[in-house]
């Protein structure tokens, strides 16, 4: 994916720009929000990373900016506020998703694949098809090798998330804001046994697995390599 | 200047209060001038038409005499009246047609020209002690036999009164004047003084002195509540940067422990290590030791964002809140063979902060699950009572001494001395702190066995 990071701390950045162009992609980076704008509106971007506070011009205005363009790329804000209302400020300028620091850069490397994934996908998908497990989200079913499988409601939108993310890594905080969407911090490893119900039901008589631990990370849903 | 001592003048002559004074004393002084002006000129008027009728009074007099005794008791009567005049207050005149003087106390007839109604304003000199000059009106008649009379009055006494009244009327507009400008300044001065006194307070607390306090006058005046608005301020923002302090003092201090252990590992590893498995071993470690650094910090924060105030609040529905979390924590629970238990009555509402009434609604399960062993009961309730909606968890776990209730609220507090089981102490610090946004009441009780702690919101208005 192409990459642009707007960010004003040099470090951060450079640290964040090798782990993204480890992971694959292409990073272009602006230390200021002047320069920031002016790559945004003149270049293609899969994926945009602004910092809030910027000099020269700061992240909601260019978020806000580049929207009045007709631009779409999606945007992942990254802030040191943390309070719910400045969240709600980020998203309402037109972000996308929004991240406090400070942050593990598991977490930003996902949330990034994410949004750049989103882009592309269909919204009004009836069924999801991953491997040999199918989804059906009209009658709410979901079948693996043609068995049906039986699952609460909030397992079945934690794999319907997994589904949509399918070949992507999900953290727990990604989890734990879109299916049970609450921005808190868990004090236990609370998915991870979540997790483990879900693979019993989808996991435990089939072969191979698709729910993958991605160590230090979250999980994947996918065939095993 | 330093708004120190007393007000100096040149500040006090800009002082809004005595620019306040000096128009006023100014529209004052014009309506006073006005007024005196108006009583000056009618009792002058006055005046002249009382030495009027006395002239005409004394010519009605004459005129008897000119009737009932002809010309020559008239002329005796001038003469004899004239003669007992010494003062000359009045003047006469008795000329023949011819012009000649037949009797009185002038010595000829005055070249000045005659007024409406025969009246005539001239000057003598006066004889006598001292003498002077005085203006004298007087009034002209032709008797039927061409003699002509001439009888008038000194305006000496007329003057000397209206010059008095003038005399009293000037010194009254002069202490008028006066007692203004000392009464402006008296005034202006008094209300700079309190308004230094303000402005010395304030300057105390810029100087770093936040206990100071404006004083009142005690008479409840605009000032007084001024002082007092200024004040409640000033307790807030106290309050304000007192939390702030602690939350700054409990980073620094608490944070340094867990960031000097895993300096020293890292320390060790780089001393000690050299084999690669074992150097990624210990980077791994690191890592997961800075993830609750973040941890802890991020709790933190939360705990001081909750102290910040009720932005963003929307209505919640406390049973939802109480299933959710129950729901989150029921499988975690399961793997330690505790049962949930959710009691919670639907369709009650209260105003708070979704997030973070979660995240202590999930802190109060996930210490309930914690310290409940196996086989024991974490029972979530939302009910509504006589005071408002309580929120409670409760579990069967080997609950708090009552001695140490009030202590656990604290940061970094931990009953388990030896801290084995997981967590960064900041869990029920954290649920006060959302407690005390909400205006909820914080209360931990006996569950006969084990813990029940209950969050109690009061009814909405």
């Amino acid at each position: 994916m192409r990459i642009l990071l707007i960010e004003d701390d040099q470090e951060a950045a450079a640290y964040m720009a090798k782990g993204l162009k480890e992971a694959g992609h292409t990073v272009d980076h602006a230390a200021n929000g002047t320069d920031g704008l002016f790559l945004a509106t003149s270049e293609r971007y899969d994926v945009m990373v602004v910092d809030r506070m910027l000099p020269g011009l700061d992240g909601l205005s260019i978020i806000q900016s580049i929207r009045a363009g007709g631009n779409a790329t999606p945007v992942l804000v990254l802030s040191a506020l943390g309070k719910v209302d400045d969240r709600v400020k980020g998203l309402k300028a037109g972000g996308d998703d929004y991240m406090v620091k400070p942050y593990a850069f598991a977490e930003l490397s996902a949330r990034i694949e994410a949004l750049g994934r989103r882009a592309g996908g269909g919204q009004a998908e009836t069924r999801l098809k991953v491997e040999d497990l199918e989804m059906d989200l009209l009658a709410r079913t979901v079948q693996r090798a043609g068995k049906a499988i039986d699952l609460q409601p909030r397992e079945f939108r934690l794999l319907e998330y997994l589904m949509r993310h399918a070949g992507q890594v999900v953290t727990r905080t990604m989890l734990l804001e879109n299916v049970w969407e609450y921005h808190f911090d868990p004090q236990t490893n609370l998915i991870d046994v979540h997790i483990s119900r879900l693979r019993q039901k989808v996991d435990k008589d089939f072969d191979p697995p698709l729910i993958q631990t991605v160590r230090g990370s979250g999980y994947s849903l996918r065939a095993a390599r | 200047m330093r708004p120190g001592s007393r007000p100096a003048l040149p500040s006090l002559l800009r002082s809004t209060t005595f620019r306040l004074a000096l128009s006023y004393l100014a529209i004052f002084t014009v309506s006073a001038v006005a007024l005196l002006g108006l009583v000056s000129w009618s009792t002058s008027m006055f005046i002249e038409w009382q030495v009027q009728e006395t002239v005409e009074a004394e010519a009605v007099g004459l005129s008897e005499q000119y009737r009932e005794r002809g010309i020559r008791g008239l002329a005796e009567v001038v003469g004899e009246r004239a003669r007992s005049d010494t003062e000359r207050r009045t003047v006469y005149l008795l000329v023949s047609p011819e012009g000649e003087r037949i009797a009185g106390n002038l010595f000829g007839w005055p070249a000045e020209e005659l007024e409406v109604d025969g009246w005539i304003r001239f000057s003598i000199e006066r004889v006598g002690e001292g003498r002077f000059a005085t203006e004298v009106t007087a009034r002209n008649y032709t008797l039927p036999d061409g003699h002509k009379l001439l009888v008038g009055r000194s305006l000496h006494d007329a003057k000397r009164v209206k010059s008095a009244i003038n005399r009293a009327l000037g010194w009254g507009l002069a202490l008028t004047i006066l007692l203004g400008i000392v009464g402006g300044y008296l005034t202006s001065r008094h209300l700079l003084q309190r308004v230094y006194a303000m402005s010395r307070t304030a300057r105390r607390i810029l100087g770093g002195d936040m206990t100071s306090r404006m004083t009142a006058s005690g008479t409840g005046d605009e000032f007084d509540q001024l002082a007092e608005t200024f004040n409640e301020m000033m307790d807030q923002i106290e309050r304000l940067v007192e939390s702030i302090r602690t939350v700054t003092d409990n980073v620094a201090h608490d944070l340094r422990t867990p960031l000097n252990r895993l300096r020293s590992r890292i320390d060790v590893a780089l001393l000690s290590e050299t084999d690669p498995a074992a150097l990624r071993q210990t980077l791994e470690e690191t890592l997961a030791e800075a993830d609750n650094l973040l941890a802890t910090f991020n709790a933190l924060l939360t705990i001081s964002h909750a102290e910040s105030g009720s932005e963003g609040f929307e209505p919640l529905d406390p049973a939802q809140l109480a299933a959710d979390a129950v729901e989150l924590y029921e499988p975690l629970a399961e793997e330690k063979e505790i049962a949930m238990r959710l009691d919670a009555t639907p369709g009650l509402s209260i105003s708070g902060d979704r997030h973070l009434m979660f995240q202590a609604l999930a802190n109060l399960v996930d210490n309930a699950i914690k310290y409940t062993p196996p086989g024991g009961e974490v029972a979530v309730t939302v009910a509504r009572t006589a005071a408002g909606i309580e929120i409670a968890v409760a579990d069967t776990g080997p609950g708090i001494p009552a001695a140490s209730r009030e202590a656990v609220l604290g940061r970094f507090v931990r009953l388990d001395a030896t801290r084995s089981t997981p967590g960064n102490g900041l869990g029920l610090a954290l649920v006060a702190a959302v407690a005390r946004q909400h205006a909820a009441s914080l209360a931990l009780g006996d569950n006969q066995p084990g813990l029940r702690v209950s969050l109690s919101f009061p009814a909405p208005a």
